[in-house]
């Protein structure tokens, strides 16, 4: 059915691409409603005046209401549900449980017409690659916009020297420069116009959290695997798993699970723990759960606590 | 036809990889070739290995009796067979020639740790077949699996490599 339609060229194509315009049109459209919102909500908290609207974004249109956000995290939720709706299995390893629950505006493109979604996903992938990868970035980046333009009002005339700064969106200062800068200003939100390091400590702690997207295997792989995508912390890394030979994923890259410092793919590591669960590197037994959460990078140092927690709740149950 | 044209289409698009139970041949197969495609560019001293035929999975090699050993001069052919789930599961490597030594036995299984218990998958059959050469020069007499020969090689050792220097050029030349 689906190699039908693909044969059918020129009618099903245009529809397919109407379908795909539309969509990246809706998705677009939905972002704005949401930056926008996003945005009178800070500029009500910030300023505490009436905002005028920066020309980036368009008033909100009556097909798409704009959605309340609650949290800045809110953003992240919208790239996350975006490869949920597309990713074919959900039992991804490590996926955060929390990617399947959010509800709203989801993608319709169901499993009736996958050749199609699978078509129009191609331009919103890139889309939602470019989501992925200034997720985070774009609304930091608004909010700097914001301040910025706060600064260009000229009510705050005291951050003026730093404006230019962030409209010509040079990347950020080092961090120990930023350190200083902070201990040196009491309100660092609000005098330094400039998007947040990922390790930069003095990173408020309700900011979407970059680890969360590091810590989604299977589903950038799917994305992204075959495009090229990669980590900038795995270029030291073995390209491939000496077991198998299969290309490692960021996930895999990541994933270090013996302390002898010998990776392998996730698949491989599975099996040899449904056999003798030796690592191939040294032959010592592998340590079940310290290792594994040792050889995360950037998992928090709470999260072994929250995983043997729900470990013996599903053994209980 | 369709749908399972479409479900391929649609896994070669998201690129997703194959679960290694459904696919384990194919699974162990890329990782034979790729060993094989190393060993080719990379061989030990004084072996050879390759597919016998065009299958994949069963090996022969040849190995040369090191300098310095009775097994001098030696040519030493072997077997080589790849179970379905390798690298999980080491191969089976068979002499094919006789050898006078305490840790092969008459049907030319080698007694080597890796070869069972001690295998590991990050092990190569490269890896495999210098284990077996550092076998000719150090046999391990204290496990053996034909006793007599060791009980020779512990009291009379020069009476133990006459033996195996005149089995050598019997059966190995």
């Amino acid at each position: 059915m689906h190699d039908a339609m693909a044969n059918d060229s020129s009618v099903s194509a245009s529809a397919r691409d109407f379908a795909k315009k539309r969509r990246v049109n809706r998705s677009a459209k939905l972002k704005q409603c949401k930056l926008d919102a996003r945005r009178e909500q800070w500029l009500s908290q910030v300023k505490g005046k009436s905002c005028k609207v920066t020309p980036m974004a368009s008033p909100p249109t009556s097909s798409s209401p704009p959605v309340p956000m609650p949290r800045p995290q809110s953003c992240l939720h919208d790239s996350d549900m975006v490869f949920a709706s597309h990713s074919p299995t959900s039992n991804s390893p490590g996926k955060p449980p929390k990617v399947g629950c959010c509800p709203n505006n989801s993608v319709s493109s169901g499993g009736s017409t996958r050749s199609c979604s699978l078509s129009a996903s191609d331009g919103e992938e890139e889309g939602a690659r470019g989501e992925e990868n200034s997720a985070i970035d774009d609304w930091e980046t608004i909010a700097d916009a914001l301040s910025a333009y706060k600064v260009n009002d000229g009510c705050h005339p005291s951050c003026d020297t730093r404006g230019p700064f962030v409209e010509s969106r040079v990347p950020p200062a080092p961090v120990n420069d930023s350190g200083t800068r902070s201990t040196m200003n009491p309100e660092p939100t609000r005098t330094i116009p400039r998007a947040w390091r990922p390790d930069d400590e003095f990173r408020p702690q309700s900011l979407p959290n970059l680890y969360k997207q590091q810590s989604f295997p299977a589903n950038m792989e799917r994305h992204f695997g075959a495009k090229g995508w990669s980590h900038p912390a795995i270029l030291s890394a073995p390209s491939s798993c000496p077991i198998c030979y299969e290309d490692l994923d960021p996930t895999d890259s990541s994933f270090l699970p013996c302390s002898c410092g010998f990776r392998l793919c996730l698949f491989c590591h599975k099996r040899i723990l449904e056999a003798d669960g030796r690592c191939p590197g040294c032959r010592k037994q592998y340590s079940p759960v310290e290792g594994e959460m040792l050889g995360m990078s950037g998992v928090k140092p709470l999260l072994p606590f929250q995983l043997s927690r729900s470990y013996s709740m599903g053994s209980r149950s | 036809m369709s749908s399972s044209s479409s479900s391929t289409s649609f896994a070669g698009g998201g690129g997703v990889r194959p679960w290694p139970s459904a696919t384990s041949v194919s699974y162990s197969g890329k990782r034979i070739q790729k060993e094989m495609m190393e060993f080719n560019a990379n061989p030990p001293t004084d072996c050879s290995a390759g597919p016998k035929g065009d299958n994949l999975y069963h090996w022969v090699s040849t190995i040369l009796g090191p300098s310095g050993s009775p097994y001098e001069d030696g040519v030493f052919f072997l077997d080589i067979t790849f179970p379905a789930d390798y690298p999980f599961k080491p191969p089976k490597v068979v002499f094919m020639t006789r050898i006078y030594h305490c840790n092969i036995d008459a049907a030319g299984n080698v007694s080597l740790d890796i070869l069972k218990d001690g295998w590991s998958p990050a092990l190569t059959i490269s890896k495999v077949l210098l284990a077996i050469r550092s076998v000719f020069t150090n046999p391990d007499p204290y496990k053996p699996v034909m006793p007599n020969i060791a009980r020779l090689y512990l009291t009379d050792r020069t009476k133990h490599d006459e033996i195996a220097a005149e089995w050598t050029m019997r059966f190995a030349r």
